[in-house]
């Protein structure tokens, strides 16, 4: 996709992105000559499109990592995967980078290591244990983002019952 | 006005670029394979994920083979070759394959690796599940792409792609890997499975230059467990028909045995297992032919 600037008849570049919010980015490009500015607004599933395809706007500042999306973006993937493999993550000099132009390494950050920062609490674990296999990280997924949203780092049992009727456990 | 054409850019993203990195990647990661066979049938359920671990096995007798489970949704090959719920570990810009018990080589990639539980869907994470339709099959093939491009396959003679079933498949496959050396056409002896298969053979010979090594007859009679003897399960000479039809030869057949299906629930080669079983020498034999004509 190239965008044209009609009245100087010039190509226009990349100059930020923002996002994803709620599945929607936001990426700006100008025109060079004549400074006029246009932001295209993506619905969530053009911008699940483009996550698929392995590539990312605004272009890649560091090396993707192996088997990135697979890692990133499976919700039912093996508990223990991001302990033998290691999270799929930027550098902490390339982030700021990453966050201005990579909007997609955020989404596949947001879906990998977030997760991990989220501790739960034994009896809250053991509580997820009564879930059948085939559901459970679908269910944990939901509590932990329910979690986030509401600021916590940890899920305990009354973040369980607060979260319950919302997902119907 | 400058059309799309004129404009040699993209505004900054260079996502042709990228994507031409991709391929790269994929070309430099098998620079150590000898041949990529795609296992493919237009039909589901003629046994092609088991034939393709025990070609693999019988194969991996001469030297190192590898397995892509390339049906994303419905993993079964982790299973089959026994490496199921075994940790992956990272490799140099790269994760490790699963490497499959016994005397031999055989490296594995599954989506069964990778998920939690055997009755785990796939299920990929979006900021909406609606509409998946315009997405899920670029997750997929993007998985696919990954597991040829981001495994240490190392030193191969043959990475055998076991394809899920659909006409489209083969087609998906070249896209992301051009250099397919051949494929292998699996199909029941039965009217319909025949047909089906027939398809995807035009389908993959009209749209794509991939060679088509030969069909493989499974279930092609039944061996009595007792005394040996093998009885016809389907009408004989259809698959003939079909092979002259669409001028591919016929690899082989290879007899129903219960044990086949017995050996891929406990993860064991029934190549290896029972070696002087009729099916097992017809599976020998195809691999032979495989050799001989790569």
């Amino acid at each position: 996709m190239k965008f044209l600037c009609m009245e100087c008849d010039e190509a226009m570049s990349l100059e930020s992105t923002d996002g994803p919010e709620r599945g929607s980015m936001s990426v700006v490009f100008g025109c060079p000559s004549c400074g006029r500015k246009i932001a295209m607004l993506t619905n969530a599933m053009e911008t699940q499109v483009v996550r698929s395809l392995g590539v990312k706007i605004g272009g890649r500042t560091v090396p993707s990592e192996p088997m990135e999306m697979v890692r990133g973006s499976l919700v039912n993937r093996r508990r223990n995967i991001s302990d033998t493999l290691g999270p799929v993550e930027t550098s902490p000099q390339n982030v700021e980078l990453e966050e201005s132009k990579c909007p997609f390494t955020g989404m596949v950050n947001d879906a990998f290591d977030n997760k991990a920062s989220i501790q739960w609490s034994d009896a809250a674990r053991r509580r997820m244990e009564r879930i059948p296999d085939f559901a459970r990280q679908m269910v944990m997924k939901g509590v932990e983002d329910a979690a986030r949203e509401q600021g916590l780092h940890e899920v305990t049992e009354s973040v369980l019952d607060d979260v319950r009727g919302r997902l119907g456990m | 006005m400058q059309t799309y054409h004129d404009i040699t850019h993209d505004g900054g993203s260079d996502i042709i670029g990228q994507v031409n990195d991709l391929a790269n990647r994929t070309r430099s990661r098998l620079e150590g394979v000898d041949h990529v066979i795609a296992v493919m049938s237009g039909k589901g359920g003629v046994g092609k994920s088991s034939l393709t671990v025990n070609l693999a096995a019988a194969l991996a007798e001469a030297g190192p083979v590898g397995i892509i489970d390339g049906d994303i949704n419905g993993p079964s090959v982790g299973r089959m070759a026994g490496v199921r719920g075994r940790p992956l570990q990272r490799g140099a810009l790269s994760i490790l394959p699963a490497l499959a018990s016994g005397p031999s080589v055989i490296k594995v990639m599954s989506m069964d690796l990778f998920l939690e539980g055997e009755t785990s869907p796939v299920l990929w994470d979006a900021p909406t599940q609606r509409d998946g339709y315009a997405w899920r099959g670029l997750m997929e093939a993007g998985a696919l792409r990954e597991f040829i491009s981001d495994t240490e396959w190392g030193k191969l003679n043959y990475l055998l792609v076991d394809l899920p079933p659909g006409s489209d498949k083969l087609p998906n496959l070249a896209d992301v890997l051009p250099a397919i050396s051949g494929a292998i056409v699996v199909t029941l002896p039965s009217a319909v499975s025949l047909a089906v298969v027939g398809r995807s053979i035009q389908m993959a010979k009209e749209i794509l230059d991939t060679p088509i090594l030969g069909l493989v007859e499974n279930m092609s009679g039944y061996v009595c467990p007792e005394c040996g003897h093998l009885d016809e399960l389907f009408p004989t000479g259809e698959v003939e028909r079909l092979a002259s039809e669409v001028e591919v030869p016929i690899l082989g057949s290879v007899p129903f045995d219960p044990l086949i299906s017995t050996c891929a629930d406990q993860g064991r080669f029934y190549v290896r297992e029972y070696p002087d079983r009729p099916a097992a020498a017809s599976i020998r034999a195809i691999a032979d032919k495989m050799i001989t004509l790569l």
